[in-house]
């Protein structure tokens, strides 16, 4: 047994910060493939992009529906907690589930899987039609290899069938 | 002997005499069966020489009606021709072509007036001039076939209009005809734009000696909208917009929150075909409205600890879901336009006659037509909804149906009613069971006294996978954890009824699927949902005028 206390601990430390580091392949902007997606509700097109800086992932959604767009950033902290205010949901927007104006959401973020997947799990308050209520959302962004592909997998506590959605990569501008 | 046969001869005049007085006196008719060509460079010049000319041909008489083929918006016409056989004794004669029609129905007009399909206006403004000259309206190359049947030029609106915006033709056209046109009525003949266009509407136009027009309700076409105002604010007290706005200069929240801000009600759509035939027709003698009612309107139920569904369908009744497959197997509202009391009596009838015990009537939308209360003036609001109550009486409707898609966009969006359009509805409507409000989800809730006023909590889009309706659904139901929980869902038009049986199959917990009836009386016995108003704060996509 060549390993010694000191190395099995230097180890044990090595693990974690690896796992904790950021993927620069996740930054970027990524943009929905609906037909190998779950149906979307209410949008007709999304952009997610994505920014790393430092610990914090800034996770911006352009959305759009018909004519009109709409664009909103969540920003998680893979370090530490985060209060978010006004958190964004993709939602299905012909269900009366409305986030409330004005609320903070706590947040909680982590890279896992050897830093391949970010995941984001929020207790967001929302207003239902017998008041508000709190919907736990788990998403996981994870690269599909070659990281010109990304998946979206949302998991909420309220529903039993996930939201799968694929994104490919594409250049700014685009 | 003698006195047997003379009883039974006695008997026999009887019963034919009762006949007669149920049976219409039979009459003849023509039918005509359009195509799905609407297209400008192709089929579009011919449909709109039938059209005015159907509108002519029906000025005095019912005589033209038009079949469209089964996946045309509308999809009432066929079983409606075979109801005016069948219940009005009307015995229908086809005319295959336009060359056949103008032998038939020429004499009924004066002229023709040539429209131009490289200005798109000009053929609106050749509609007004129809109504008022008596005129078919043509192309140029139409002019030789309307020549044949002895018809002479009464206008040629080639070069007048072009290269002018909509904006200098409209005003154009006001000041040449809007005085002689009716003030009752006005035709927003827009829809569909470009290379395909729709005016199955203008024989009602036409008939009725509507100024025709397209005029944008869209804040950036300024002169647009305030030559529609001009023309609003002429228009007679609670005036009738018939037709439907432009695809291409506006929405229909604009143009809709523009006309309930004059107190006016919109009738649609710009297809609705054959109004200048159906209004002649009164309901068949001893017919009277029954609706399927469940609960009389003073009943009270109890709401037990389960989730309460009702359907509701509001995309006016002639289209989509009535004539696909599965109709009846689940409770389902219907809103009916109650204003087809006045326009389209058969087709009521019609609708009634063929509702199974599953289907139930409601009044809307929001009042007697397709408006925004929002935005109707106070002053305006009274008259209007005493109109309903009348309309919703001979209808036999206890359920109102209203929706404010205003600061919407499209079916998602801000829907809600401020606190100030609630009041005045309870005020209006002291002996209806309840109210729904919506069209995409809403959060205006309420309950005084019995009356309940419940939004929609799911829009069902046609082309969402069935499967994730289920699952949307399950998520309201677990979200909305109170027990009874009351979900109103809106069906959107073209969704059929047996796909919506098995998505109520795959739902969680104790549901129970009512009618809106059902609905409402359980849930005046328990409020379990908010009170609820449009927050001034909540986001407008519209922001008005």
């Amino acid at each position: 047994m060549k390993f010694t206390g000191w190395k099995i601990l230097g180890l044990g430390l090595l693990l974690p910060l690896a796992a904790w580091a950021a993927n620069p392949a996740l930054a970027g902007r990524w943009r929905l493939d609906p037909k190998r997606s779950t149906a979307l509700d209410g949008w007709t097109a999304w952009d997610l992009v994505v920014a790393l800086d430092g610990s914090q992932v800034s996770l911006r959604h352009d959305m759009q529906w018909r004519a009109t767009k709409r664009s909103a950033t969540n920003t998680v902290d893979t370090a530490r907690p985060a209060e978010v205010q006004d958190f964004f949901r993709v939602e299905q927007r012909h269900m009366a589930i409305y986030g409330i104006r004005g609320a903070t959401t706590p947040v909680r973020a982590e890279w896992i899987d050897g830093g391949r997947t970010l995941r984001v799990e929020a207790a967001m308050p929302v207003e239902v039609s017998q008041g508000n209520t709190t919907m736990r959302i788990t998403q996981e962004l994870r690269l599909v290899e070659g990281d010109g592909e990304l998946q979206l997998i949302e998991l909420h506590s309220t529903r039993v069938k996930p939201l799968v959605y694929r994104f490919t990569k594409i250049t700014e501008g685009k | 002997m003698h006195r047997l046969l003379f009883a039974l001869v006695a008997l026999s005049l009887l019963l034919r005499g009762l006949h007669a007085a149920e049976t219409p006196a039979p009459r003849s008719a023509w039918v005509m069966q359009f195509d799905s060509d609407w297209l400008v460079a192709k089929g579009l010049p011919e449909k709109v020489l039938l059209v005015s000319l159907q509108g002519l041909a029906n000025r005095s008489s019912p005589r033209l009606y038009v079949v469209h083929p089964k996946d045309f918006q509308w999809e009432i016409t066929e079983p409606l021709f075979e109801f005016y056989q069948r219940k009005h004794g009307v015995a229908f004669a086809e005319v295959k072509t336009a060359d056949a029609a103008l032998a038939l129905f020429a004499a009924h007009a004066k002229g023709y007036v040539i429209w131009e399909p490289a200005v798109s206006a000009s053929m609106n403004v050749a509609f007004t001039i129809a109504g008022l000259e008596d005129a078919v309206v043509v192309t140029a190359e139409q002019v030789a076939l309307v020549e044949k049947h002895g018809l002479k030029k009464i206008d040629d609106l080639r070069g007048r209009y072009t290269g002018q915006t909509d904006a200098l033709i409209y005003r154009d056209a006001v000041a040449r005809y809007w005085a002689r046109c009716t003030h009752d009525a006005i035709m927003i003949m827009g829809g569909h734009v470009g290379a395909v266009r729709m005016p199955a509407m203008a024989d009602w136009g036409v008939r009725q000696k509507m100024f025709f027009h397209d005029l944008s309700a869209n804040p950036i076409h300024a002169e647009e909208v305030a030559l529609e105002k001009k023309l609003f604010s002429e228009l007679a007290p609670l005036g009738t917009v018939f037709g439907w706005h432009s695809y291409g200069k506006d929405t229909e929240e604009q143009h809709t929150t523009l006309l309930s801000s004059f107190g006016l009600r919109m009738e649609g759509l710009h297809n609705l075909p054959n109004l200048s035939f159906n209004c002649q027709f009164t309901f068949t003698p001893g017919f009277k409205f029954e609706n399927n009612h469940h609960v009389a309107r003073t009943a009270k139920l109890t709401a037990e600890q389960k989730v309460y569904l009702s359907f509701v369908q509001s995309d006016s009744i002639g289209i989509g879901v009535w004539t696909k497959p599965g109709r009846g197997k689940l409770p389902f509202g219907w809103q009916v336009t109650m204003n087809w009391t006045k326009f389209s009596p058969a087709a009521l009838e019609y609708f009634h006659e063929s509702a199974t015990k599953n289907d139930y009537f409601i009044g809307g939308l929001s009042g007697p037509g397709y408006l925004y209360p929002n935005h109707i003036p106070a002053d305006k609001f009274g008259p209007l909804m005493a109109e309903a109550r009348k309309l919703m009486a001979t209808l036999d409707e206890h359920v109102l149906e209203i929706m404010d898609n205003s600061a919407a966009d499209g079916n998602v969006g801000n829907a809600d009613l401020t606190k100030e359009t609630v009041d005045r509805y309870y005020a209006a409507f002291p002996d209806v069971i309840g109210f729904i409000n919506g069209y995409g989800p809403a959060r205006t809730r309420d309950l005084r006294d019995t009356r309940p006023m419940i939004s929609y909590d799911y829009y069902i889009d046609p082309r969402r996978p069935r499967e994730e309706v289920a699952a949307d659904l399950n998520e309201l139901i677990a979200l909305n954890a109170k027990r009874p929980y009351f979900l109103l869902v809106h069906v959107r038009e073209s969704n059929d009824v047996n796909s919506l049986v098995e998505i109520t199959k795959q739902l969680d917990g104790p549901v129970e699927i009512v009618p809106v009836d059902v609905f409402l009386k359980l849930a005046a016995s328990n409020q379990t949902y908010t009170t609820r108003y449009q927050d001034p704060a909540d986001p407008k996509h519209f922001k008005g005028f």
